[in-house]
């Protein structure tokens, strides 16, 4: 009996102990010594946290900006490690599949941080998740760059650790209306040129709308917007819109639409017979899936503008990454990768110039960052103005009958030349 | 006025289209008194089987529609045999049924996943995107085959409910199952044969859905919940009921444009729903029998 009674005894004494070592752990601060504040010596490796769409809706976007990252990474390593105030030290990333869900995005994301104790974390894929992960890591106050968030509300909260590699979708839409702008001054298109801008209702067509909207209102003598309608994802019938715009008698037919509805709303502007002098469906058009699932016919001459095309690697940082990807996966990079592999870099390059894993240093770091890039103005920074978003113009694009989508804008990136009027509508 | 004509007509087109896409829930619900969850998941798998079937085989999705039918008819047999005839009839039976047939619905979403990824799948023919001119204006040849494929599924539904022995049967059963036990009328295999029609029904949606949409894994959850929105509207059980339902689904979600925009016009059938079952708890068309 008196073991029996010794005992509790002694486990309620092993449990106080374990209370205050707890109690003592959790008042402590909640940064890692591997990579706190207080990290003067530089660790034997650094440990960076990611979360991708790798099962679910988004993974195929998932799969592809993975490959960006590990390739950042193994580049990195290849060369021995990030240089860290003269040592190399080599980098592991770690990365878990967050499904496309949010809640887990946030968990996984949380864990990373907290249990693994990850250094730096490098952000999921699409605007929601991105958004709801963000706050984790700014709580945590750990760098996170991703290349999968572009709506300009993920950046608009104030954030100071949240940095991101894809330009706003406002940009999308500015760079393809300073080409209609150029065509316009060429006098091939109408002067007051009527506007339809159809948006889905989304940030990413907030986004898209706003852009278009401020360039009509600075050039008001020359645009007139006539339909501003936005549309519900996964629709099933646009004749009411599309009956609005042939109503109004647009010239300019500018949509932003995600391949689904981009599909289904085209599918029934070709049956009704509509034809515009300029037709975008922002950054659709020009992708594989669109021609086999529309015919080259359905889709000839419509504008499209994304962050980065592999037409853009024939040279310097470019040639150097098309020619990695395509060694190391065996398939020709899109902008996924690009993005992605420009997150990865930026980091590692914030951390080899703070000389130091610290993490307030690599955050300084980031935000004053400028170095040179594949994405299209040569440069990556990430703009305090802008919430720690990158900024630059898209590559404007345009399918062509000969199959081909050449790059048609910035003129000093052009691979092509652009038509328009749109010829389809002759006749 | 040309405007409007041209918005009618094409409202007329997605009616069809929905009330293709609503027949095979408002059918399971009519007899067994069960929402079938797994029914958007049903579409999903037959967009998928009718891509297979055309790109693998080169095989018109509207050529693919009798072996669609017999491959989730059997399907739905299946699932009835294996699951559905072990949870307990009526509201007893109510909740298990909603988790169970949300399980299958998980399941082949999963399954589609693994098998297809997550990347959009649409299908081109030759005449994807072809116009037909109706008193001057064009209308895609797609939805009004569809809109035909719908209609003659209606009628033919109709007729087997009202002139088949079986078909009274499934309505006998939908009116009083106990009656019906007490008549000789083997109840339990006209479950079986409503669960495996409504189900076939459902597949016919997912073909034509593959012909007009782009689809992923995670398609037919919006096509699931306008089928319930034109049940409850066209009055449960009613399979008339169901193509005036989705009659007037359409022609609110069409014209609504001109008092809401766009984006909210998904909305309309959800407020329609909210009113009508508030003012009229049995559908628009009263608690009818099936036919």
């Amino acid at each position: 009996m008196d073991g029996t009674e010794r005992q509790p005894r002694s486990a309620r004494l092993c449990a106080l102990v374990a209370l205050v070592t707890l109690a003592a752990a959790a008042c402590a601060p909640s940064q890692s010594n591997r990579g706190g504040t207080d990290s003067g010596a530089v660790p034997d490796k650094i440990v960076i946290g990611s979360t991708l769409p790798l099962t679910g809706s988004e993974s195929k976007a998932g799969g592809r900006l993975k490959q960006g990252y590990e390739l950042a990474v193994e580049l990195e390593n290849r060369d021995g490690g990030v240089d860290v105030g003269g040592k190399k030290v080599k980098v592991e990333l770690k990365l878990l599949d967050d499904t496309t869900d949010q809640a887990k995005a946030v968990n996984l994301a949380q864990r990373l941080i907290t249990q693994d104790k990850v250094d730096f974390f490098l952000g999921t894929y699409s605007t929601a998740l991105v958004e709801a992960q963000s706050t984790v890591a700014e709580q945590n106050k750990i760098p996170y760059v991703n290349g999968g968030g572009a709506a300009t509300s993920i950046y608009g909260k104030g954030y100071k650790w949240i940095f991101g590699t894809l330009a706003p979708v406002e940009n999308l839409a500015t760079t393809e209306m300073e080409w209609i702008n150029q065509q316009q001054s060429d006098g091939k298109l109408a002067k007051p040129a009527k506007v339809a801008i159809l948006w889905e209702n989304t940030s990413h067509g907030k986004d898209f709308r706003k852009g278009i909207q401020d360039f009509a209102t600075a050039h008001a003598a020359d645009y007139k917007v006539v339909v501003d309608e936005s549309f519900e994802l996964d629709g099933k019938d646009f004749s009411a819109v599309l009956s609005k715009v042939r109503g109004a008698k647009a010239d300019l037919f500018m949509v932003d639409a995600h391949l689904p509805d981009f599909i289904t709303m085209h599918r029934q502007y070709l049956s009704a017979k509509m034809c515009h002098q300029i037709i975008t469906y922002g950054a659709r058009g020009s992708e594989a899936d669109a021609r086999e699932t529309l015919g080259q016919e359905g889709i000839n001459y419509i504008l499209s503008a994304v962050w980065w095309n592999k037409q853009l690697g024939d040279k310097g940082l470019n040639q150097e990454f098309v020619s990695e990807v395509k060694t190391k996966f065996g398939a020709e990079p899109e902008w996924y990768q690009a993005t992605s592999y420009e997150a990865g870099r930026a980091l590692l390059t914030a951390i080899s110039k703070a000389g130091s894993v610290d993490k307030q240093k690599v955050r300084d770091t980031l935000s004053s960052l400028d170095i040179p890039s594949i994405l299209p103005s040569g440069r990556l920074s990430f703009p305090q103005d802008k919430g720690g978003q990158a900024s630059y113009p898209f590559v404007v694009q345009q399918n062509l009958p000969d199959g081909t989508a050449p790059i048609i804008y910035p003129a000093e990136l052009a691979t092509g030349k652009g038509v328009s009027p749109n010829p389809a509508c002759k006749g | 006025m040309g405007e409007v004509l041209t918005l009618a007509v094409s409202a007329v087109l997605l009616a069809g289209f929905y009330a293709a896409m609503a027949y095979g829930l408002g059918l399971i619900y009519g007899v067994l008194r069960i929402v079938n969850l797994a029914h958007g998941g049903i579409i999903m798998a037959s967009a998928y089987l009718t891509w297979q079937l055309f790109t693998k085989l080169d095989l018109d999705p509207y050529l693919a529609i009798p072996i669609t039918l017999v491959v989730f008819f059997l399907v739905g047999l299946a699932i009835y045999w294996c699951l559905v005839r072990f949870l307990p009839r009526g509201s007893a039976g109510a909740v298990q049924s909603l988790l169970l047939l949300f399980g299958v619905w998980l399941i082949m979403r999963n399954l589609a996943y693994l098998l297809f990824t997550g990347n959009d799948q649409a299908i081109r023919t030759r005449y994807s995107t072809a116009s037909v001119s109706i008193l001057g204006a064009s209308y895609s040849l797609n939805r009004l085959v569809v809109f035909g494929v719908s209609m003659v599924a209606l009628i033919a539904l109709h007729l087997f409910l009202t002139r088949t022995y079986w078909g009274k049967a499934i309505r006998a059963v939908g009116q009083n199952r106990d009656s019906c036990t007490l008549v000789g009328i083997d109840v339990e295999r006209v479950y079986l044969l409503t669960f495996g029609l409504g189900t076939a029904l459902a597949g016919l949606a997912g073909l034509l859905a593959s012909t007009l949409f782009a689809f992923n894994p995670s398609f037919g959850a919006s096509e699931l919940l306008k089928s319930f929105v034109i049940i409850v509207l066209g009055g449960l059980g009613s399979v008339v009921g169901i193509a005036l339902g989705a009659g007037i689904l359409a022609f609110a979600e069409v014209f609504s444009i001109y008092v809401v925009p766009s984006y909210l016009t998904s909305a309309v059938g959800f407020v329609l729903l909210v009113v009508v079952l508030v003012l009229r708890p049995g559908g628009l068309f009263g608690q009818r029998v099936l036919g």
